[in-house]
């Protein structure tokens, strides 16, 4: 007997009081009041409807504030306008008032009846019936509270590109501890090794020195902690509270001994292909991978040293060094933790691989060159220092550059790059520049010149008698191959049926920007979506392109796309502001409780939830044998609770009663 | 289009006063809004629709729309963002995939597709909402009543 007047006093005897917004006339000049009254107080738990002129004015709110304090409802509807306009605003009267703000409903008579119904009386009765609606539902509703998490504010930068830097360095100028982690031995990505860079033609490294100085030695460097050689291995937790485990190379040469000499080099008696130089000349396995390459010290390759190789007992490198323990061969591969509230990926962009076009004989031809390799070519800290030669030493007469080289093409990337064409005539303005005479032939299937300063340089090759532009409809349409006495011969497919044959000496192919392996691989390990052609997918492209579907995860530069050097800048930035503005040192991170909730006893463990969520909010926990949602990353869209079989899933705030019962008064 | 106008059928004429009931299941973020802007556009449709407002259509398992029928809806319209639009990615794409599934279920419950339209109205679409609106009144009108016998199985 007890037992039933419990759940009497849990259940039917819930009080709902109903405000009624007259919104001057909006509503009440056709809606009746009074009539929604009477056809709405028959139903269980009603205990008052009340009319108020405008409820969402400050007149209004107080009142209805301090109505809930004086009749203490169990849940309040709310009918009135848009819940897209004031749910929050009669959240927070109803919070005010003592009330759970998820105990409150609202139903819009306003939008969806009042204004877009000609009659009255129908009018009325769909009010009714709304209010009804929102009454049975009502009182199912669950007290919910908006739970508080501890964040940690520090962030973890992968990829230590233009992009990263930026991002790196603003947040740290905040005052947050960061940590970027750089695959490679040097920092600076893909632009420190051009000579110069578009549309203005400045010094790539020029450009970069200061950014790099100020992330090493600025005021903020404290702020700023950079591993080079190093890789995210794993990542575990949510927004807020991430741990990465980072596992760096041994680079054998100590940051804080080493004085930059380069004493130790010319001993070094192994030497190989140098890939920061893409091949084209040698390195020694102790050395810098670039002239001018930040930061300014030496690291040994593991696979071309005779030592690490196991093939000798070599030291003749620490032998020579001057700095007591500046060459240190027993360094080893170090693990370490990081605790981050969030991550910045900048794992940038790769080439497009040119072989992949045999009619164009990369890879085959003597001083057919893709642009990254050209580009080190052109450049002062590059395998001819900067002088423009080709294999033989003599320098070239008659370049063909050929454009659009895997892009827009289906067969290969589809999409335009947007950036091969000002560097094209980048190119053109610098061959021009170095080799005076020389001729430059523009292979072009489009131009893409897009931007307020992009225009100039191809302007000015084109006002070069010595520029050829050649416009072609299809790549296969053209075949390069190899002439006598060292030339390189184009062949063009024309329409007209007649091949027409030119003559170069060098051919720079600029192609496709695809994503790099890093970004690949981090899309992996980080388990994130990529597009169709590999690249990071954002959450949203236009207006959160800097934001990852995965809340605290965010990208910066070309790991999402091609872009430049200034947009790969500016979203550097915009993902710190993401970071800034939603972790916030001393603030705890607000959870909504409007999320899915995994009830593990009726979890069949069949997944179907976790391939469904676009947040990868859900994993299956092997102790519990059930899937969990993790309540940070959860956003409450609600496909989980559809899609699982089990009826395992709960839909906070919308749940399968809830809305049966809605259905049924709509409908009664 | 004389073929067209229902009004000379008699059967059709019997249902003139035909008032049907229909449920709307409407996303938030797109077509909520676009309910919403068809309002402040004061544009004027039939009130036989009552909106149910759930996050994403990606939330509407199929038994919602059962449920419907067999409460005595005479037909059901789910409306979402467009593809390609959904505020949470791409759930609106499971929600065609299951409507799609579910119309093979009405139609074996004998429950004509008619009866059940998935549809897309953007946050801005405000004319497009009450189109539909007016045409499914319209749809379910010349139809008739469902044949509760059908509903029966929903159960």
């Amino acid at each position: 007997m007890l037992f039933v007047l419990q759940i009497e006093a849990g259940g039917l005897a819930v009080r709902i009081g109903v405000y009624f917004c007259n919104c001057g006339t909006n509503i009440s000049e056709k809606i009746d009041c009074a009539e929604v009254k009477r056809l709405a107080e028959s139903m269980p738990g009603f205990a008052y409807i009340k009319s108020v002129e405008f409820l969402c004015s400050e007149a209004g709110a107080t009142a209805m504030e301090s109505d809930i304090r004086e009749n203490r409802p169990d849940r309040v509807v709310v009918a009135a306008c848009s819940v897209r306009d004031h749910e929050e605003t009669f959240r927070g009267v109803s919070s005010r008032a003592g009330l759970n703000p998820y105990l409150m409903q609202m139903v819009n008579i306003r939008e969806h009846i009042a204004w877009v119904t000609e009659d009255h009386h129908r009018a009325t009765q769909k009010a009714a019936s709304y209010i009804k609606a929102a009454m049975a539902r009502v009182k199912l509703h669950e007290h919910l509270e908006r739970e508080l998490i501890d964040i940690c504010p520090d962030v973890l930068v992968i990829g230590a590109g233009p992009a990263g830097l930026k991002a790196a360095l603003a947040l740290a100028e905040a005052g947050r501890k960061v940590c970027l982690v750089e695959k490679g031995p040097v920092l600076g990505g893909m632009p420190v090794k051009y000579e110069e860079v578009f549309p203005k033609m400045e010094c790539g490294p020029c450009l970069l020195e200061p950014v790099l100085g100020e992330a090493m030695h600025g005021p903020h460097a404290g702020n700023l902690e950079i591993l080079t050689l190093a890789e995210v291995t794993e990542v575990v937790g949510y927004y807020g509270n991430f741990t990465a485990t980072i596992r760096q190379e041994p680079r054998y040469i100590s940051h804080e001994l080493c004085i930059a000499c380069a004493e130790c080099i010319a001993p070094c008696p192994a030497a190989s292909k140098n890939p920061f130089n893409f091949g084209l000349n040698e390195k020694k396995a102790i050395d810098f991978p670039f002239l001018g390459a930040l930061p300014n010290l030496p690291f040994i390759d593991p696979q071309s040293c005779l030592r690490m190789a196991g093939k000798d007992d070599c030291h003749l490198c620490r032998d020579a060094c001057a700095v007591e323990g500046a060459v240190n061969l027993g360094d080893e591969a170090k693990s370490a933790a990081r605790q981050v509230g969030a991550i910045v990926v900048s794992t940038g962009a790769g080439g497009y691989d040119c072989s992949k076009l045999p009619n164009l004989g990369y890879g085959v031809l003597r001083d057919v060159y893709n642009s990254l390799e050209f580009e080190r070519i052109l450049a002062a800290s590059g395998p001819t220092a900067g002088a423009l030669v080709k294999a033989d030493g003599q320098p070239p007469r008659r370049i063909a550059i050929i454009h659009c080289v895997g892009s827009l093409d289906r067969d290969h990337v589809g999409y335009c790059s947007g950036v091969c064409c000002s560097n094209a005539f980048k190119f053109n303005n610098l061959i021009a520049h170095k080799v005076p005479h020389a001729e430059v032939t523009h292979f072009f299937k489009e131009i893409a010149l897009a931007g307020k300063e992009e225009f100039t340089l191809y302007e000015k090759a084109r006002s070069r008698n010595s520029t050829r532009m050649v416009r072609f409809d299809d790549i296969r349409q053209l075949n390069v191959s190899s002439g006598g006495n060292s030339s390189l011969t184009v062949t063009r497919e024309r329409p007209n049926g007649r091949p027409k044959q030119t003559d170069f000496d060098m051919i720079v192919l600029c192609q496709a920007l695809i994503p790099s392996h890093g970004t690949a691989a981090v899309a992996r390990l980080l388990e994130l979506d990529v597009d169709e052609h590999g690249f990071l997918e954002e959450l949203h492209g236009r207006m959160d392109s800097a934001r990852s579907k995965v809340r605290g995860i965010y990208f910066a530069g070309t790991c999402q796309g091609p872009m430049d050097i200034q947009k790969a800048v500016n979203e550097g930035l915009a993902a710190a502001g993401y970071v800034l503005a939603g972790l916030v040192p001393g603030r705890q991170l607000a959870i909504e409780p409007v999320v899915a909730v995994v009830d593990a006893s009726r979890c069949s463990g069949c997944r179907s939830c976790m391939t469904v969520c676009p947040y990868k909010a859900i994993t299956f926990d092997t102790t519990a044998d059930a899937a969990a949602v993790n309540r940070v990353l959860c956003l409450g869209c609600g496909t989980c609770v559809a899609a699982c079989p089990n009826a395992a899933i709960k839909g906070n705030h919308f749940t399968n009663e809830q809305i049966y019962a809605e259905i049924e008064q709509v409908l009664s | 289009m004389s073929t067209q106008t229902v009004a000379l059928n008699p059967v059709d004429a019997a249902r003139a006063d035909f008032e049907p009931k229909i449920v709307g299941f409407l996303c938030n973020w797109c077509s909520y809004a676009g309910a919403d802007k068809a309002g402040t556009s004061q544009l004027k449709y039939p009130p036989n629709v009552c909106v149910l407002r759930v996050m994403c259509t990606g939330r509407i398992d199929p038994q919602f729309v059962l449920k419907a029928f067999e409460q005595g809806a005479d037909g059901v319209v789910i409306l979402g963002c467009h593809p390609g639009d959904c505020h949470y990615k791409e759930q609106n794409y499971r929600a065609i995939q299951r409507h799609r599934i579910l119309l093979r279920v009405l139609r074996q419950l004998g429950i004509e597709e008619e009866r059940c339209r998935f549809d897309f109205v953007s946050a801005a679409e405000g004319e497009a909402f009450a189109r539909i609106m007016s045409e499914m009144t319209g749809v379910i009108k010349r139809m008739g009543p469902l044949n509760r016998a059908a509903a029966e199985g929903t159960r």
